[in-house]
Order: structure tokens, then sequence, then C-alpha cells
């Protein structure tokens, strides 16, 4: 994967939101720099207000950087021809509430230049895959509840069956049923080959379909790594088996103790993203400017 | 009848060079202000990021998609119908239901009262479809950058020079429809409010003026004009009866063309008489009207004809006339060698006055049909619209939808002709009392506009802002159009056809000159900002 | 203020509202009819009757229009008055209308607005057109438009005022009076198939007739509702004035029969008879006395308690006659009854169209027993004071004119003595009658044939 090319280079990128006066308000953003590879699953990660959407939006180009410099597929930010490989559900789903999902579809098949016959195809392919029952497919999307904003906002982002695509807290809003059938299609959209950069604040989602993640806290990387490794303590081993009685467990402590294994607990394993993510906005509170960057051949 | 349809003939070239030289420094200002920009946000690499965006800007231009624009359009179209624009219906159908109350009588129709009729219908049209448009176009985009709805347009290939047409076209297009739903019930409104006896006042005249008029006094020397009679309205200066004293027309370019299907040349005035004396008041002033041609020596005079005050009056000269027994063809014998016609009116009535302008005299060509005039003049509006549309959108994308709409609103209230006529009278020191802070100052120290400023060193100051303030002014009066050249509801309601070369072609001219900057200057503007809303 | 949630800050808004709203509410609570009188707006409104139905008719557009400007209405009006200058200023009449119809929707009760509107159309916008009948048009439009005002604002004394104005006034005594005073009667619109036009005579009376029913209900208004605009006494004249200028003006026209003398006999009763014993509040000395203009001795002996407030009482009388001109007409109504009078002003008419035929000798001889018959009767004690008054002076002057006129053309010697050959040398000196005089010389000059 390493040898692949590089779908998203940012280099040193910095965000400072300004006033009125031009005077800093905010840095959104500090000196992040990272690469996304073609066909990985990169979930962007932290707390709300950690500078996830802004880095989405400097590399869309809808914000403009204070720092720093973003290549996407090749393009600089700035550049409208890159939009023609990408897709992009926004946070919420920012469509036009007057239109119908149809006509939602068919207005954004226009803005890539396709043709009717295209357009409608398309259409109609997508609504199946995001499962919009067709009889709400007619109605104007002011009527629709949030999950079914959150299918249109995804048939919308892959109308142009895009090389990169770039979700923005895809779950959000979704009952459970919905949260499935998001990270089958962001599976699916892997298997294809596409490259995925979604940013969430829900850890499940991301452990379950992401092979890298980042860790921003306070608009600066905090933790970077594949997924599996990330979650591998170095200085721990893990046994697992079916319930066992307890002389077994007593004898197993035994054999270990005699190993000179210490802090020895025998219970069920915890969803350990959880606690990757709490310790780590823990330790950037206690520690800032520390650092846990797993998977060095990003940073150069 | 009563209005002056001045001579807006534009000289091409000049108009060019200024088009250019307005555009050039506009172009100018706002690139060094965002240049500026770029550089107090961005620090040294501003500057490369300016040239960048000036690049990207222009590979931009070369790579719009119709399609794209089209779908734009059809967006902004689709936002309209459904966020109820056409509410506006309901008030136009309100209106003409009760539009009997502003109107008077309607029992009595003279041809003053159609022209009452026929403004009253433009007027509301106008008026109406003018604050649709005017919030479509300045609240459209602000609405899209607040909801973020735009972020699912500009992350598509849509570039942002797309959203500024597709905007200004969408809008446009809603605006003429409106327009041409309400064109057509106000055409059926005044038909039918016009008794049939009275139907044949709504005229479409085509009038042919004179490209001069001169005044010979009563001694019968050449004069500037003729006599003021005490009015304040100087647009008509008078000639006295049964002396040397006349008003001289020059008709240009007259040939077959200007004859009547019966070969007749047609006269039509709107004399004013004005009495020293009463005298014998059942009797009314007569004058006559004299054909010559300088270069024969030739001269042919009318009858004795009565002035009829504040209506058309219509004179009919055959084209073969008999003087002293001798037939002359007005074509061949009257017209000179620069196939000009030179026409003289005098008063007859002895110490008494009648008064003309140079458009109170005009060859009366065979009418066209009502609608025809009629609906050049919803083409008035409908460049009007377009125009404000090009102005509202390209300020929505730098300003919020509230500001856009007053300063669009503002832009459009000074363009009318008596609020763009006080700023050139301001700009060229036409108006009493000095600029702005000085006025102030004489209005709240109670100075007259004529008293002596007060020997005070902080005056030099004073003068100077003003001065400031004035040259701003100036830019100001370069920038804002003129509306007096869509004035074609003034000639439908004064019924006279619409003239290309005065009204159509102007209009036409001015509206594509904002096309360029009012596009770009958008486009830059939405390029430029984050489509964040703060 | 800061250290308040938002909440709290939006609860003291509410509270500061309702506290606001209260004295409002309390003001303006509408009444329901007899037993609730309402808030103290309303209860002022019917005490000094400014419902809309109690100013006059209402008109729900002008209420409609009112209510749709929300607080705008003066800007509204300001720019509409505006426009209305500059309309009338570049001649645009119909224009000039439809802005008047605009203004008074926005103004119904704005007396002021109504009167001078129905001037500017009367007089200055009739004025600027030549043809007679146009400028008919105009005055009748005034006219009418001074009658809708009367109509919208019944409570107004002096709208029936200016309306009996226009009627008696610019119909009666405008140069173009004699086409005018036709017109009233047949109106040169086709649309009226010769009659008058229903709106402004509805009954085809004289416009004297019709301008005297304008000033008696102004009058009876007036007893309600006082007037500004002119001295008690002389408002009050107004409709037994008309009946003189009806009379004199059938003079004008060459009628002497039955219908004149009955004109200045009903004119003399109502001036003697009905104005004569009005009753006036005049200052005697420190205190008001009631008066009436036509006194005997005796009653003012019963009026006044001491014979000193007697001589003051008489005076006042006299005082009141003097600005009336109660007298002259008084005299002059009763010296109209004299058949020599009457014979007098017929010689002298006669005069007149002789000489506007040019039959001058016929002319001469008829201003001359005219001028013979005024001479005798206007040196008779108790007609003396006719002279005092312009308008039967003009007459005179007017004959001795044309009877000196036919002698210097015709090179004749001019006869040293000759009947009124006083009179002219007394007028000789008043500029204003001479001058009035020549004028009236100079149109019939004109309108020789």
């Amino acid at each position: 994967m390493s040898q692949s090319e590089t779908v998203i280079e940012i280099r040193n990128l910095s965000k400072v939101y300004r006033d009125f006066w031009g005077r800093p308000k905010v840095r959104a953003l500090n000196a992040l720099s990272l690469d996304i590879k073609k066909g990985e699953v990169f979930g962007l990660l932290g707390p709300n207000g950690s500078g996830k959407t802004t880095t989405l939006k400097l590399l869309l180009g809808l914000l403009f950087p204070t720092e720093g410099e973003v290549k996407i597929l090749g393009k600089s930010a700035a550049d409208v021809s890159k939009n023609e490989r990408i897709g992009y559900l926004p946070e919420e789903s920012y469509l036009y509430r007057f239109l119908n999902a149809y006509e939602t579809l068919d207005f954004y098949g226009r803005l890539f230049d396709m043709t009717a016959a295209q357009r409608k195809e398309r259409s109609e392919k997508l609504l199946d895959l995001v499962k919009l029952a067709p009889q709400s497919r007619r109605r104007q999307l002011k009527e629709y509840s949030k999950g079914m904003t959150r299918r249109i906002g995804v048939a919308q982002a892959l109308i142009n069956d895009p090389d990169l695509v770039m979700l923005d807290e895809p779950t959000s809003g979704l009952d459970p049923l919905g949260n499935r059938d998001m990270k089958d299609l962001i599976l699916d959209l892997k298997a294809q080959g596409k490259t995925v950069l979604m940013c969430s604040h829900l850890l499940a989602d991301v452990q379950d379909v992401c092979d890298r993640i980042a860790i921003l806290y306070g608009g600066e990387l905090k933790v970077m790594g594949r997924v599996d490794e990330l979650l591998k303590a170095q200085d721990e081993t893990q046994i697992r088996s079916s319930k066992l009685s307890e002389a077994a467990e007593k004898e197993i402590q035994e054999v270990l103790q005699r190993h000179g294994a210490t802090n020895v607990k025998v219970d069920q394993p915890t969803a350990s993203l959880e606690d990757l993510f709490l310790k780590t906005v823990q330790e950037s509170r206690e520690r800032p400017g520390h650092r846990n960057v797993t998977d060095n051949q990003s940073v150069s | 009848m009563y209005f002056d349809p001045n001579e807006y003939l534009l000289n091409p070239i000049i108009s060019v060079l200024n088009w250019v030289v307005v555009v050039g420094c506009l172009t100018f200002v706002v690139l060094f202000v965002s240049m500026v920009n770029l550089i107090a946000t961005r620090g040294a690499s501003g500057v490369g990021v300016f040239f960048d965006e000036l690049g990207g800007m222009v590979t931009d231009l070369f790579q719009l998609s119709p399609r794209r624009i089209w779908a734009l359009t059809r967006l902004t179209y689709t936002e309209a119908i459904r966020r109820k624009a056409l509410a506006v219906f309901v008030v136009f159908g309100l209106l003409f239901m009760f539009a009997g109350w502003f109107m008077g009588d309607t029992k009595e129709i003279k041809p003053d009262q159609v022209k009452v009729y026929i403004s009253f219908v433009l007027t509301t049209i106008s008026w109406l479809t003018l604050p649709v448009v005017l919030i479509l176009c300045c609240f459209g985009i602000p609405e899209d950058i607040r909801l973020r709805s735009i972020h699912t347009v500009v992350t598509k290939p849509a570039r942002r020079v797309e959203i500024v047409l597709g905007r200004m076209i969408g809008i446009w297009l809603i605006g003429c429809l409106v327009l041409a739903v309400m064109a057509i019930v106000g055409h059926f409104w005044i038909v039918r409010q016009i008794p049939a006896e009275s139907q044949s006042l709504l005229t479409c005249r085509v009038p042919v003026y004179g490209t001069r008029i001169d005044f010979v006094d009563r001694e019968g020397n050449a004069a500037k004009s003729g006599v003021n009679v005490g009015d304040i309205w100087v647009f008509r200066s008078y000639i006295e009866g049964a002396t040397k004293a006349r008003a001289q027309w020059t008709f240009r370019n007259v040939g077959e063309s200007l004859l009547d299907s019966d070969g007749n040349l047609n006269f039509e005035n709107s004399f004013s008489a004005f009495r020293s004396y009463k005298g014998d008041m059942t009797r009314p002033l007569f004058y006559d009207i004299r054909l010559i041609n300088p270069e024969k020596n030739l001269a042919y005079t009318t009858d004795p004809q009565p002035v009829n005050e504040f209506r058309h009056k219509l004179d009919t000269i055959p084209r073969k006339v008999t003087i002293d027994g001798t037939q002359y063809d007005i074509l061949k014998d009257f017209v000179t060698d620069r196939k000009e016609l030179h026409v003289e009116v005098s008063c007859i009535d002895r110490e008494q006055y009648i008064g003309m302008a140079r458009s109170d005299l005009f060859i009366r060509m065979p009418d066209r049909q009502f609608w025809m005039g009629y609906w050049k003049a919803i083409l008035g509006i409908a460049l009007t619209l377009l125009l404000i549309t090009m102005i509202g959108v390209s300020a929505s994308t730098m300003v919020k939808g509230p500001i856009a709409a007053v300063l669009t609103f503002v832009i459009y209230f000074l363009s009318l002709k008596d609020n763009h006529q006080f700023m050139d009278q301001l700009v060229f020191g036409q108006v009493q009392g000095g600029g702005f802070l000085e006025s102030v100052y004489r209005l709240v120290m109670h100075m007259g506009p004529s008293q002596e400023l007060p020997a005070n060193p902080a005056f030099v100051v004073v003068k100077f802002f003003d001065w400031v303030l004035n040259n701003f002014l100036w830019l100001c009066r370069h920038v804002i159009p003129y509306s007096q050249y869509f004035n074609m509801p003034e000639f439908v309601s004064n019924g006279f056809d619409v003239p290309w070369d005065t009204s159509i072609l102007p209009s036409l001219l001015v509206t594509s000159a904002f096309i360029i900057p009012c596009v770009l200057m958008g486009y830059f503007a939405l390029r430029i900002r984050e489509l964040e809303s703060k | 203020m800061t250290n308040m949630t938002s909440q709290q800050r939006k609860l003291v808004y509410l509270i500061g509202i309702v506290v606001l709203l209260i004295p409002i509410i309390w003001l303006s609570l509408p009444s329901d009819g007899k037993d609730a009188p309402g808030g103290v707006l309303s209860q002022l409104r019917s005490k000094y009757e400014l419902g809309e139905a109690d100013l006059g008719d209402v008109d729900a557009s002008s209420a409609a229009m009112n209510f749709a400007l929300l607080g705008m209405r003066g800007m509204a009006v300001n720019v509409l008055w505006k426009d209305l200058d500059q309309q009338k200023d570049t001649k645009r009449w119909a224009e000039m209308q439809a802005t008047t119809e605009s203004i008074v929707r926005l103004q119904p009760h704005f007396e002021r607005v109504w009167d001078f509107n129905g001037w500017n159309l009367a007089y200055n916008t009739s004025a600027e057109w030549d043809a007679v009948p146009d400028r008919y048009y105009w005055v009748k439009q005034g006219a009418k438009f001074l009658k809708r005002g009367v109509e919208r604002n019944k409570r107004s004394t002096e709208l029936y005022y200016r309306t009996g104005k226009v009627v008696q006034h610019k119909i009666g005594y405008a140069d173009e009076a004699t086409d005018y005073r036709k017109f009233f009667l047949s109106d040169p619109d086709p649309a009226f198939k010769g009659g008058p036009d229903p709106v402004i005579n509805p009954d085809g009376k004289d416009n004297f007739l019709v301008a005297r029913e304008w000033f008696e209900a102004g009058c009876a208004r007036e007893l309600v509702r006082a007037q500004h605009i002119l001295d008690r006494s002389l408002f009050r004249s107004t409709p037994a004035r008309c009946l003189f200028d009806y009379a004199q003006a059938l003079q004008k026209e060459g009628k002497f029969g039955e219908e004149t003398r009955a004109a200045w006999d009903h004119a003399r009763k109502d001036w003697t008879e009905v104005y004569g014993h009005e009753t006036f509040h005049a200052l005697i000395g420190p205190e008001e006395s009631d008066i009436m203009l036509e006194m005997t001795d005796e009653e003012i002996k019963q009026q006044a308690g001491t014979p000193d407030d007697a001589l003051r009482v008489r005076r006042a009388v006299d005082a009141y006659q003097k600005m009336t001109n109660y007298r002259y007409w008084r005299t002059r109504a009763f010296a109209e009854a004299e058949p020599e009078m009457a014979e007098a002003h017929r010689r002298l008419f006669d005069a007149k169209q002789a000489y506007k035929a040019q039959e001058f000798e016929n002319a001469r001889t008829a201003a001359y027993e005219g001028m013979e018959g005024f001479d005798k009767i206007l040196k008779r004690p108790e007609y003396a004071s006719l002279t005092d008054e312009d308008v039967l002076c003009e007459e005179c002057l007017l004959g001795w004119k044309i009877w000196d006129d036919i002698y210097q053309v015709s090179g004749d010697k001019i006869p040293e003595e000759f009947p009124l050959k006083w009179l002219v040398q007394m007028k000789n000196e008043n500029q204003m009658i001479m001058l009035n005089v020549n004028k009236q010389f100079k149109r019939l000059f004109l309108e020789t044939k």
C-alpha cells in the first residue's frame, strides 16, 4: 500500500480564522501534514472543533489556507477541475430543500456536464443504492427526515462515480440500520478501489471501516496510524478464549505468574478505540504538543 | 404630447472609449484592493496567490459549460417559483381590481386620460417586478452561502462564474415571466378600460423630428430663441404674431418614405397659445406653415390654421402644390440637394404669441399598432430588470443580502431621471450652497445659499472634503446608469412609437455595457471569498 | 444586564413591551355602542365627531390606502405634492388631476387640500387653456372636485363657501362669463346633449342661483362651525348677494322684462327681510349687544337701556352697514323697482348692441337717453348713494364712453352740457373705475362686426 499513488498530500497546513478587522481569532488548524493513498479509507477523528471539517473544506477549496499547501489528485485545492473526480458529502446535507430527489440528482448531474440519459440512469441507480424509498423520491427535500436527507446527500456525492469520496460525519443522524448501510457502502467503495476520506467523532464507525486514522485535537495532529497497529498495545498480551471454569482460570494465572507476568487480569475485552481516543484527548490536555505517530511514511 | 423626446444619440466612439476607461478604472480598483487584502491576510505569499487566482480566473472563463449554466439557471428559477415569488401576482391583481380609485372618471375619456391609463399600467408593472427581481437577486447567493448549499455546488466542477451567470439569467427569466404575464393583463386592461368609441386614442405615432430649430425675431434677425412669456417651464419659446418672428425647422433625409399612402406630407404639432390680451376668446389663434427652398427661392404657405392647444393637430400638405398657377412637387422642388426640408411657422394674430419647441412639430409617418409600442415599452422594463439583476447579483456576491438590496436600490434610485440630473448638477457645481459639509453647516447655522462663509481656515478643510466627496460623486455619476435611456414607457404613454436610434439602441448598449463588468466583478468576489457565512 | 441569561433578558423585554402596551390599549379601547364608551381616544373621537362616518361619506379606498401605507402617509403625500407641482409647471394636466386624486385619498379630511386643488383646477388650469369650452371644462372640474370635498367633509363650513364661490365668481364674473353662464345651462360637451352637466347643475338653474344654494348651505353650517374666510356679517350676506348678481346678470344680457323685475324684487326681499334681520354680536362699549342691519330707531331704543347705549348701537349698526355695503344694495333694489330705472338700463343696453352693429346714430341716441334716465334717478336724493358703488357707475360711464366715442370718431363737436357730466367728472379721479370702463369699451370695440 505504501507504494501506491498519493491521492491527497497535505503539507504544513494551517488555518487561522480572523475577525472582521483581520485580527486572528481562532487557530483552527496548525501545521497539519499527512498523505492519503489511493484505495485507502482514511478516518479523521477528533472532538468537536478539532479541525476535521476545516481540513476537509481546505481540501475542497471552500476555505483558503493561511499557510501550507494541499495537493489533491495532483491539483491545487483552488483548481475546480479536480472536482470532476471528487464526491463530497457535507456535514449536514446542505442541499436545495425545494427540489425533490430526482431534481436534486439531475441538477448535480448537469454540473458534471452529464447527458440527460446518463443522469437518468445514474440517478435511478444511486437512489436504489442509498435505499431511498421510491414513494419519497418525488417529494421536496424539505419534507425529508434526517436519515433520508443523509441518503440523498450520499447519492449526490456519488453522482459522478468519483475516485475520491470525502464524507463529513457520514453516519450522523442515521438509525442503526442506516448506520450499517452506510458502513457497507463505504466498504463497498473501498472494494471498488476508491479512496475515502471521512471524518467523524463516532469512533465505532471509524474503527469498523477505516484502514488508517488520524486524531486531531485543537487543530493539531495527535495520533496517526493503522487502526489495528494503534490498538495493539505493545506491552500487553491479551489472551482470549471461550468461557473457562474457575479452576482453569486459576491454573492459567499460576502459569503466567510463573513466567513473571504482573498485573494479571482476566476479564472481557472492551472497545479499545474509545480508550485510545479518550487517552489521546486526556494526554493532549495534560501534555500539549505531544504526538504519537506510528505511521512514519506520512511525515516528511 | 408635452414631453421632450430628447435626442439621446450616442456617439459610438466616445461611448466605447468612455466605457473602456470606466471599466478599466474599476477593474484596477477592484484588483488593487483585493491584492492589498490578500497581502494583509497572507503576507508575502499573498502576491503569489493573487496571480494564481488571476490565472485561474482566466482559465475558468474558457471552460464555461452551457449545460452547467443552464442547470444553475433552472435552479434559480425553480427556487424562485417554489419560494412563492409569484405571490406578487396577488398584489398585481389587487391593484388592478382597485385601479379605478386612482383614475378618476372613466366615463369621459380624453386623450390625456389615455396617457394616464398607459402610464398607470406601465408604472405599476415596473414597480411590481422591480422588488421581486431585487429581492431574488440580492438574497439568492447570500442565502445559498448562509445555508451552505453552495458548498455542494462549488465542490462540483461548476465554475463560480457559472454560478453568477446562472443566477443572473435565472432571475432575469423569472422577472421576464412575471413581466410578460403582467404585460398581457395590462394590455387587455387598457383596451377594456377605454370605450370602443375612444379606441382610436390608443395610438402609436411614428414621428420624424426636425434635426434643429432656429428662431427669427420680430425684426427678422436670427435669434437664439423666441420670447419667454413667463412660464416656469422654459421648454417652449414663443413667437409674436403678425411680425417677422418665426420658427424654422430643418428636416433631414426627406424622401418618399416620409409620405403617407396617399402621397401627402403630414405635419403634426402641439403648439401652445399665449394671449397678451384676451380679445375674442371664441376665436382661436392662428398660425401658418411655410415650406421653403432657399436654393430655388420657392415658398409654399398653407392656409391659416387654428392652434388646438394641448391636443394633436394634424396639417396635411399634398405632394403637388400650386403656387401662382404653377404646380410644384414637394419632394422634387422643396427638398434641397442635401435632402433637407425647411419649414417655417409663424403666428398670424397681432400681439398674440404661439409657443413651440423642437419636438412640437414633426412629420407624422403612418401609425403603427398600439401593441407594437406597448411591447417595446415592456422591453424597456425587461432591460431595466436585467440591469438591476446584474447589479444586484454582483453586489450580493460581496455583501449580505439586505445590504446588497439597499445598495442596488440606491443605484436604481439614483439612476432615475430627476435624481441623475440632480447628481449632474452637484457634480458640475450648479447647486447653490456648496457641497455636503458646507451645506450641512449652512443648514445648521440658518445661512442662505448665497451668503458668504465666514473667513475661517476651517472652511478650507471643509471645502477640501467637499471637493473629495464631489469627485467621488463624479465617479458614481459615471458608473450609475442613466435610466432615461430606458424611458420607453414614456414614449408609449405619450402615444408615440419607441424610436430605435434614440431609445432602444442606447438602452441595449447601456445594458450590454454592464454585462462584462458585473459578471466579472461577481465572479471575482465569489472567487476570492471563503464561502462560509460569518 | 450582562449577567442575565438570554432567557431572562427576553423576559425583561416582554415585561417592558406589556407595560408599554397597557396605556396604549387603555387609550385606544374601541367603544361598542352605547354601553361602553371605550378608551380615551374613542371618547374624544365621538365627542368631537372625528369618526370617519361623522366627517362625511366614507371612502373605503381612501381608508384602505392609508392603512396600506402604515405610517408612511406623510412621505407619500410629500412625494405626490412635489409631483403635482412639477406636473403643473410642465402643463401635464391629466397627470396633475390624477395626482390630485391620489392626494385627496391620502388626505381626505384636510380641507385646505380640497380648497387648494379645487382652486388650482378652476382658476389656474383653466386659464392655461386657450379655447373657451376647454377653459370651462377645467372650471367645472374644479367645482366638481370641491363638491366631492364637501361630500367627504360634511362638517366643513368653508368648503361649501368655496364651492359656491367657484360657481358664483368664476363662472359668473370671469372674462368669459357670458359663455360660461351659457355653458352652465347648456354644456358644450356633446355627452350632455345640450343640457347642463348634472353633477354641478342637476336642476338646470342659473349659476348664481346654484351658487346661492351652496352659500345657504354654508351659512347653515356656519351656525355650528365658524369659518375663517370672511367677517361673519359678510359671510352671511353671500346667499342674498347672489340674487343681486343674478338680477344684474339678467340686465347685462339684455333681459328687462318681468323676469328681471321679479329677480330684483326677490333680491330686495331677501336682503332686507332675511339678511337684514340676521342677528350679529357687536361690541357696544364694554359689552356685547345683538344687532341687526335692518333696525328701526324704536328697535334700537328697546335693545339699548340708556340713550347713550342707543347711540352706540346706532353707530355699530352703521359700521356693519358700511362694511356689508348694506345701504347701497338696499337703495339699489328699491331703485331698480322704478320703471325709469329699467328703461335707462334698456337704453344703455340698446346703445351697446347698436354700437356693435356699427349703427352709430342709433347708438348715440340710445346712449343719450339712457344717460338721461340715470341722470334723473341718481340726482334723486333717496338714490344719491348709488354713485358710491362701482358696478352701476361703470354701466353709466360705459354708456357715456360710447356716446363720447361716436362724437370723437365722427368729428362732431361734443356738446358742452350732457347728462351725467357730473358723474364723469367725479369718477375721472378714480383710476380703477376708468380702467375697467376702458377695458369694457375695448372689448366692445373688438366685437364690432
